[in-house]
C-alpha cells in the first residue's frame, strides 16, 4: 500500500515538475548536451535561440564552418585562426588581427563567450545581431576578405557541406540565413560561467578565494565594477578609457559607426571573464600584461578627447599592492571548463 | 378489482420501464464516455464543406521609374534638376509594410511585406498582393526601406537576405536605397555617382513613409478583376527638395548619418500615384 502511495506521489511530483521547469534554465551545463543556459542571477540574454532551435546537426555545421578557412577569399583564414579556444577564443600573442595575405587588421580579436548577452558586436558595436556578426570579419578586406555569395557558392560546391546543410536544415541548398544561424548556434553556446570565482559565488565544490583574491574582489567592486559589471563583467557601454590615440591607425571607435563627435575614441567595454587568457589587451592590443593595464588605469592622462568621467582625476587610486590583489582576483575569472570543452574544439 | 389489478400491473410496468431506462441510460452514458475519450485522440469528424466562395483576390502595384516625365532607361543620359547630365546604371531599393485602405476606411495590412525592387529587373518592379479581401480600395501606404525592427533581427531570407548586396556588414543594416551612375560633372575622378542610403534608427534614419490616394476610379478587387496600381518614381526628386544636389561635390554617400538623412529627405517626395487599370 505504501509503495503504491509512493508511486502515486512520485508520479504527481513528476507531473508538477514537468509543468514547472523552464527547459531553458538548466544548471549546471550537462557535459554533453546542447541547451540554452541562463545562470542563476544573470539577466535574460538578448538572443535566445527562439527562431534558431538548438539541434546537434546545426551545432556540428556551425562548428565545421567556424574552423574552416573556406570562409575566407583564398581559403587560408578561418574564424578559429584568430579565435583560439586556449585563449578563450581570442588570438594569443597577436595585438592586431592577422588576415589573408598576411594583412594586419586595426583591432585586437576579442574573446568569444556569453555572446547571447551582447546587444551589439565588435569594438565599435557596429554589428547589431549575433547571427550577422560573422559577416563582419568574413567581408573585412584585412581579415577574411570574402563576399558572402562566393562563400555560399564554395559551400554549395562541397559535398561535405551539402551533406551537413541537409542534416541541419533539411535541404542541400546553402543560403546565408542557414549558414549564419548555424554559426550563431555554435558561438552562442560558448558559455562561460564556471570559473573559480563562479564556483565560489555559487558555493560549489568548496571553492575558496585566497585573502589576496578576496581583497582584489573588493577593490574590483570599488574601482572596476561600474563598467565591468558583474556577472558578465561588462555593462556593454562605449567609453574612452584614456588611451592615447595611435596616430598610425587613428581609430575613432564608436564614432566610426555613429558619426557623432561625442563618440570619438570610445570603445565597447570588454568582459573581464577569462582575462588572464586573452592577452594582449585593449582594442588595439597595446598592453601585453594585466599589470600594464592596471598601471594605465592608475595613471590616466587628463584632457583626452571624450575621456570617461569616471577616470577624470588621474584614473583609479590603486597602490602597488592593490594592483597585485586585483590581478589575483582577475585570475579567478578563468573558466577552464570552457577552455577544455571538446565540443568547441577544432573538429579536424 | 379490475381497477386494482390494473394498478398493480401498472406498477410492474413502471418498474420494468425504469429498470430498462437505467440500463439504456448507462449504456448510452458509457458509450458516450467511450466516444468522448476516443475523440481526444481523433481528429474531429470532417463536416461536409460548403462549396468555397472566394472572398479574396489580388492587387498589383507597378513602380514606374521616371526622370521628370520621361521613363527611366538605365545607361541613358538625362538632365538633373541642377541641369547636370547624368545616367543611372543601378537603381535598387526596398519597399515594405504595404497597407491598402478601402472606401470604408478599413485596411488590408499585407503580412511579411518586404520587396527589393531593381530597375534592371522589370519583374521585380511589379508587386502582387494576394489574399486581398474583395473591396474597392482608395489609397495605399508603404515604407521605402526596411523597418528598424526587421533591420535588427539577424539573418534573413528572400528579399531581406544579407546576400542580396543591400546590406552593410560592418555597420549592420540595409541599404534602403541605392543609386549608382555617372555624370561628366561628378567630382569623382572616375566621374561616378554612388549613393548608398542607409541607417535604420535614431534621428538619421533613412526609411520614409508614403501615403498615396488613388482618387477616382478606385482599385476594385473582385473575383473577375486584379487591378494594377501604377505609382511613379521620379528620380529627379532624389536630386532636389529640400536639398538641390550638386554632383560636383555630392557624388558619394555610403554610410549612415546626417548626409544619408539629407538624401532620404530628398526622396521623401519621390513617389506619386499614377493611374489604375482595373
Amino acid at each position: 500500500m505504501n509503495k503504491i502511495a509512493n508511486i502515486f506521489f512520485l508520479f504527481g511530483v513528476l507531473i508538477f515538475a514537468s509543468c514547472k521547469v523552464d527547459p531553458r534554465i538548466v544548471e549546471p551545463l550537462p557535459a554533453n548536451n546542447l541547451v540554452e543556459v541562463v545562470p542563476a542571477g544573470w539577466p535574460q540574454p538578448v538572443y535566445s535561440f527562439s527562431v534558431n532551435t538548438i539541434t546537434e546537426d546545426k551545432f556540428v555545421l556551425g562548428r565545421a564552418l567556424f574552423y574552416d578557412p573556406i570562409l575566407s577569399v583564398d581559403s587560408t583564414i578561418s574564424c578559429g585562426s584568430c579565435h583560439q579556444q586556449s585563449a578563450a577564443f581570442a588570438h594569443a600573442d597577436h595585438d592586431l588581427s592577422h588576415g589573408i595575405y598576411d594583412r594586419v587588421g586595426i583591432r585586437n580579436a576579442p574573446g568569444i563567450f556569453n555572446l547571447n548577452w551582447h546587444p551589439n558586436f565588435m569594438h565599435d558595436g557596429g554589428i547589431n545581431h549575433i547571427e550577422v556578426m560573422p559577416l563582419g570579419p568574413i567581408t573585412n578586406t584585412l581579415e577574411m576578405g570574402a563576399d558572402i555569395n562566393p562563400v555560399i557558392a564554395k559551400l554549395q560546391a562541397s559535398s561535405k557541406y551539402k551533406n551537413l546543410f541537409k542534416k541541419a536544415f533539411g535541404t542541400e541548398t546553402v543560403n546565408s540565413q542557414n549558414m549564419l544561424r548555424a554559426m550563431a548556434q555554435f558561438m552562442g553556446l560558448m558559455y562561460s560561467y564556471n570559473s573559480k570565482f563562479d564556483l565560489y559565488k555559487r558555493r560549489e565544490s568548496n571553492a575558496e578565494l585566497s585573502d589576496a583574491e578576496l581583497r582584489g574582489y573588493n577593490l574590483f567592486l570599488t574601482n572596476c565594477n561600474t563598467c565591468h559589471k558583474e556577472p558578465l563583467f561588462t555593462d556593454f557601454s562605449f567609453r574612452s578609457n584614456g588611451l592615447a590615440v595611435n596616430p598610425f591607425i587613428n581609430d575613432t571607435g564608436r564614432a566610426h559607426i555613429t558619426g557623432e563627435a561625442q563618440d570619438r575614441f570610445k570603445f565597447k567595454t570588454p568582459s573581464l571573464r577569462n582575462i588572464a587568457k586573452t592577452a594582449p589587451y585593449m582594442h588595439d592590443g597595446r598592453f601585453n600584461t594585466l599589470q600594464e593595464c592596471l598601471d594605465h588605469y592608475a595613471n590616466v592622462k587628463p584632457n583626452l578627447v571624450n575621456l570617461d568621467p569616471l577616470l577624470q582625476n588621474s584614473g583609479l587610486p590603486l597602490s602597488t599592492q592593490d594592483k597585485q590583489d586585483i590581478i589575483a582576483f582577475l585570475n579567478t575569472l578563468t573558466d577552464y571548463k570552457l577552455l577544455a570543452d571538446r565540443r568547441f574544439a577544432d573538429p579536424n | 378489482m379490475i381497477f386494482g389489478f390494473a394498478i398493480i400491473d401498472h406498477q410492474k410496468l413502471l418498474k420494468n420501464y425504469i429498470m430498462k431506462a437505467i440500463i439504456k441510460f448507462t449504456t448510452i452514458a458509457l458509450f458516450l464516455g467511450f466516444i468522448s475519450c476516443k475523440k481526444d485522440t481523433k481528429e474531429p469528424e470532417p463536416t461536409p464543406e460548403p462549396t468555397p466562395v472566394a472572398t479574396t483576390g489580388s492587387l498589383k502595384i507597378q513602380f514606374d521609374h521616371l526622370v521628370g516625365a520621361t521613363p527611366l532607361v538605365l545607361n541613358q543620359n538625362y538632365v538633373n534638376p541642377k541641369l547636370d547630365t547624368f545616367k543611372v546604371t543601378k537603381l535598387k531599393y526596398y519597399i515594405s509594410n504595404i497597407v491598402i485602405t478601402k472606401n470604408d476606411n478599413s485596411t488590408f495590412v499585407e503580412p511579411e511585406s518586404y520587396y527589393l525592387l531593381d530597375a534592371s529587373n522589370p519583374v521585380s518592379t511589379v508587386l502582387t498582393l494576394t489574399n486581398v479581401p474583395f473591396a474597392s480600395y482608395k489609397s495605399i501606404s508603404f515604407m521605402l526601406g526596411v523597418d528598424s525592427a526587421r533591420s535588427a533581427s539577424g539573418a534573413q531570407t528572400g528579399a531581406l537576405s544579407q546576400a542580396n548586396g543591400m546590406y552593410w556588414n560592418w555597420s549592420s543594416g540595409y541599404v534602403m536605397f541605392k543609386l549608382e551612375g555617372s555624370s561628366p560633372q561628378s567630382g569623382a575622378s572616375n566621374k561616378s555617382l554612388v549613393y548608398h542610403i542607409g541607417g535604420y534608427s535614431g534621428v538619421n534614419k533613412t526609411q520614409r513613409n508614403y501615403n498615396l490616394n488613388f482618387g477616382s476610379p478606385t482599385a476594385n478587387v473582385s473575383s473577375g478583376t486584379t487591378p494594377k496600381v501604377h505609382l511613379s518614381v521620379d528620380i529627379n526628386e532624389f536630386f532636389k527638395t529640400p536639398t538641390l544636389i550638386d554632383v560636383a561635390t555630392q557624388y558619394y554617400q555610403m554610410a549612415a548619418g546626417v548626409n544619408a538623412k539629407m538624401y532620404a529627405d530628398n526622396y521623401a517626395d519621390m513617389f506619386g500615384f499614377g493611374y489604375i487599370t482595373n
